[in-house]
């Protein structure tokens, strides 16, 4: 048990990296010794800045027993601490660069068992990027498959709610305390995550959502999955940043295709162009995962080959995103319906791509009657769109 | 001596009458003023005995008391220099005693005795008609403006010798000095019809706008347009009172009178047009509705019978807003002073524009980078008791430059302005003898009576009610809105497609929160 006070009260350092910290456990295995020694020591061995902080907190700590105590209060608020050492320890974590030397974490941690997916996206996400995620939640969660994600605004968040609606399990990986729920907005996806998944964190409980967080967490979220799904991203993004620990990492990512017009589809189609997995539809994206996930199961240095054929395999036919059936409406709500994006539109746009012409009135009427049978959503006063 | 003038005093946008009493007896030398005066009224003396002596009028040293009655109302502005002098001249024996009786005077004095314009000359000159005084003189540059009232004479006079002169002689010496002014009541309400220089056939696209704007000119709903800049919110809010039905003479009196007392008429004579008024955004809460040290008409009062635009209404000062609750319930503002009330008539229809987000371009995700939380705070700056009084809400397209060629012009003025005449007598004949008189105005108790349903909109309303999640109050609304677009198809009844209608475009608070 000593370890894990010790080991937690390394963590609880904030700016100690995973490998600083184990050096210190290297080079004093003993806390005590840890406790004792002299601040010159500290300096000579890390940088004066990082010498200091660590000095400070061992100016602060006493003795073992405060460690114990800092420990045991964060069992009674119901948040958990794994370390490296412990076989409960997230074993994808293991494996990637700077791992962090233990998790804080609410609920459960996510097993080694089965496909683990990462979603993330922008935070300001348009209506097909909410769409898409919330479909490949919905069916992720359906087929059992654990999905991570770091419980922001947009994206996260969506993908997050709609595999826990589908029974599914799912993880966040937070940029503050597990104490804290950032953004609020997400309440009810954090309470839900507590009781049937988890929520997770580097950084010890009380932290504020600072921005500086965000960038060393979303090491986490690759690293804690298999794939990698970019839902859409700007070019300029965290998203991204995401992206590039995910292939440090060794992780496949997959990329949802956007439109070259939306600037939102901006930075995945750019990623698409180097070259990653195209996203085209859950069940086809989750067969590729599983084979190439089996094939490095067994073999895995060996690149993976796969014959590029323009035959589609059996079974794909009917497959893809946004093949709804059409609703049954009149021959004129049917031509509305038809004349309605995943973007919102404004109705003057709907009335243009309407073959019929109709009045104003008629296709605002027209819109508002959709929205009341549930296939359309008024966006803002004059804008509609398709559910 | 003793002589008395009549005069008047402004009370809000009502006068009453004022008379000027002199009194000069022996004694030392002094002038003495009573009657609850104002700062401005009490230096009148000094303009007085400075003009008399440039007209070359030599005044005795005498002692005279001046009183302004009733001595109980408080006296401001410096109509009353003209009344003094001419009752100290009367007092001093300077034209025979009784030419000056039955004439009502108003003006300033210079020190070298011309007469200036003042404000507020059209209802005092209302109220002497009424009183029954057949004569007025007034400053040169508001004689137009007076002469709008039947039954009464009214002058105009550029100087104190003229005034003199003209109490000097009798009969028909008197026409030739100050001719009575004229004005052709028919010509100016008939000019300022077709004076109307904004039409709506400019507004390219926006059909769904302008479809917006004739409703609520039509039931004189409150309206907010959203929208990107430069897609025309202000171009389309311009040519609202455009569309309204002509000012009828009274209204035209009535909005006459406060632009009067706000000292804002010019040199016109009658306001026959509807005025347009659009405050910047920092206008404080006393020059919107109306106050300050010495009480004037605001903003909204300007608006009166017309429309009150609200630019970038995110940028107005919350206390701001918040003052126009009242008077908008009420449509008049009371100003309650030491002195006592004042009552400016502020019957107005408010339209209000705004970016949707800062950046102003949402829906449009290619272009707006505004966060939701960014948004939902941009939309929280508008006082939520404003947005309640709000009944339409249309959101403008942002317009590029190859379409504004193309576009069609669309609808113009006039003939929207046909079906708003038609649905305003409508409402006439259905609110004869209530108190209010537009759709937008009904009172949630009459809703059953003007605003009934059938079975079959019942439903609908009920279902939009759980759809959209509507409030008490916004339901009241949608039923509002939907019998001004019944009354503008020509329907007795209000049907399913006029509720549908009206429920797109409540109010974007609620769609806002989604």
């Amino acid at each position: 048990m000593e370890e894990t006070y010790y080991m937690q009260w390394l963590q609880s350092i904030h700016h100690l990296s995973g490998k600083s910290a184990r050096k210190v456990l290297e080079l004093y295995p003993d806390p005590g010794e840890l406790l004792r020694d002299a601040r010159e020591h500290w300096e000579q061995m890390f940088s004066a800045g990082q010498g200091k902080i660590l000095w400070e907190r061992i100016q602060e700590t006493r003795s073992l027993q405060d460690m114990q105590e800092q420990y045991e209060k964060l069992m009674e608020k119901g948040i958990r601490f794994v370390h490296e050492r412990q076989k409960e320890y997230p074993a994808r974590l293991k494996m990637i660069p700077d791992a962090p030397l233990g998790l804080y974490y609410k609920g459960k941690l996510p097993g080694a068992e089965g496909l683990t997916v990462a979603m993330i996206g922008a935070r300001d996400c348009s209506e097909y990027g909410s769409y898409v995620a919330r479909e490949l939640g919905k069916y992720l969660g359906q087929r059992g498959i654990t999905v991570i994600s770091g419980m922001a605004r947009g994206i996260d968040g969506i993908s997050q709610g709609a595999v826990l609606e589908a029974g599914g399990e799912s993880y966040a990986v937070l940029g503050c305390g597990v104490d804290i729920c950032y953004p609020s907005s997400n309440r009810n996806i954090y309470d839900i995550l507590v009781e049937r998944g988890g929520v997770l964190s580097t950084y010890p409980p009380g932290t504020k959502p600072l921005g500086s967080n965000f960038p060393p967490r979303n090491r986490i979220v690759s690293g804690l999955a298999d794939a990698l799904v970019v839902v859409e991203a700007r070019l300029k993004s965290g998203t991204l940043s995401t992206v590039d620990m995910a292939l440090e990492q060794g992780r496949e990512v997959y990329v949802v295709p956007g439109r070259v017009t939306d600037r939102l589809s901006d930075g995945c189609n750019r990623l698409l162009r180097q070259g990653a997995g195209v996203f085209l539809d859950p069940e086809s994206f989750v067969e590729e995962l599983e084979e190439s996930c089996f094939l490095k199961r067994i073999s895995p240095i060996k690149e993976r080959e796969k014959g590029i054929s323009m035959e589609r395999s059996p079974g794909e036919e009917g497959r893809g995103m946004n093949r709804e059936k059409l609703p049954e409406l009149s021959a004129e709500l049917l031509e509305l319906w038809q004349a309605l994006e995943y973007e919102p539109r404004s109705v003057a746009d709907i009335r243009e791509h309407v073959k019929n012409t109709l009045s104003l009135q008629q296709c605002s009427t027209g819109l508002m009657q959709l929205v009341l049978l549930g296939h359309a959503r008024q966006v803002f006063s004059g804008y509609f769109s398709k559910v | 001596m003793y002589s008395t003038i009549i005069s008047g005093a402004l009370l809000g946008v009502n006068a009453c009458m004022v008379h000027v009493e002199v009194d000069v007896t022996s004694g030392l030398p002094a002038i003495s003023m009573v009657g609850s005066l104002g700062g401005e009224v009490r230096e009148a003396k000094e303009r007085v005995m400075a003009a008399m002596k440039n007209a070359g009028l030599s005044i005795p040293p005498k002692h005279v008391t001046i009183n302004l009655s009733p001595a109980d109302l408080r006296k401001e502005g410096t109509a009353y220099d003209l009344p003094i002098a001419v009752a100290m001249l009367e007092a001093f024996s300077f034209f025979k005693q009784g030419s000056a009786t039955d004439i009502l005077f108003l003006g300033e004095l210079g020190l070298n005795g011309e007469i200036k314009p003042v404000r507020g000359v059209l209802p005092i000159v209302r109220e002497a008609a009424k009183q029954g005084i057949k004569e007025c003189i007034v400053p040169a540059a508001n004689a137009r403006e007076g002469a709008v009232i039947p039954d009464i004479c009214v002058r105009g006079t550029e100087s104190l010798e003229q005034v003199l002169c003209f109490l000097l002689s009798e009969g028909e010496e008197r026409e030739k000095l100050l001719p009575v002014s004229r004005v052709s009541i028919e010509e100016l309400m008939q000019e300022g019809q077709e004076a109307n220089e904004n039409d709506f056939a400019e507004v390219k696209g926006q059909e769904a706008a302008k479809r917006a704007a004739k409703i609520a000119a039509a039931g004189f709903h409150n309206l907010l347009m959203l929208g990107p800049p430069g897609a025309g919110k202000s171009m389309i809010a311009k040519r609202i009172p455009g569309i309204m039905p002509p000012l009828t003479l009274e209204e035209s009196l009535e909005v006459t009178a406060i632009y009067s007392v706000a000292g804002q008429l010019g040199d016109r004579s009658l306001i026959c047009q509807r005025p347009f008024q659009s405050p910047h955004h920092t206008i404080s809460a006393p020059a919107l509705t109306g106050g300050g040290m010495r009480p004037k008409p605001g903003m909204i009062s300007l608006a009166h019978r017309s429309v009150l635009f609200l630019d970038e209404l995110p940028e107005f000062q919350r206390s701001s807003l918040d003052s126009l609750r009242q008077p908008m319930e009420d449509k008049k503002v009371q100003i309650s002073r030491v002195g006592g009330n004042l009552i400016y008539p502020a019957d107005f229809m408010l339209v209000c524009a705004m970016n949707p987000c800062p950046c102003g371009y949402f829906p449009d995700r290619n272009r707006c980078r505004c966060t939701q939380p960014q948004i939902k705070q941009y939309a929280g700056r508008v006082s939520g008791p404003i947005l309640d009084r709000i009944d339409l809400c249309v959101e403008l397209q942002n317009v590029d430059v190859l379409s504004l060629h193309e576009a069609k012009s669309g609808e113009d003025s006039a003939s929207m302005r046909r079906d708003v005449e038609r649905v305003r007598a409508i409402q006439a004949k259905r609110f004869h003898g209530k108190r209010y008189r537009f759709n937008g105005d009904i009172q949630a108790a009459d809703m059953d009576e003007f605003c009934s349903l059938g079975q079959e909109e019942m439903r609908c309303m009920e279902k939009l009610y759980h759809e959209l999640g509507l409030s008490a109050r916004s339901y009241h609304r949608i039923r509002k809105v939907a019998r001004t677009i019944a009354d503008l198809e020509g329907e007795e009844r209000i049907r399913t497609p006029h509720l549908l209608e009206a429920a797109m475009y409540r109010p974007a608070q609620e769609v806002w929160k989604a």
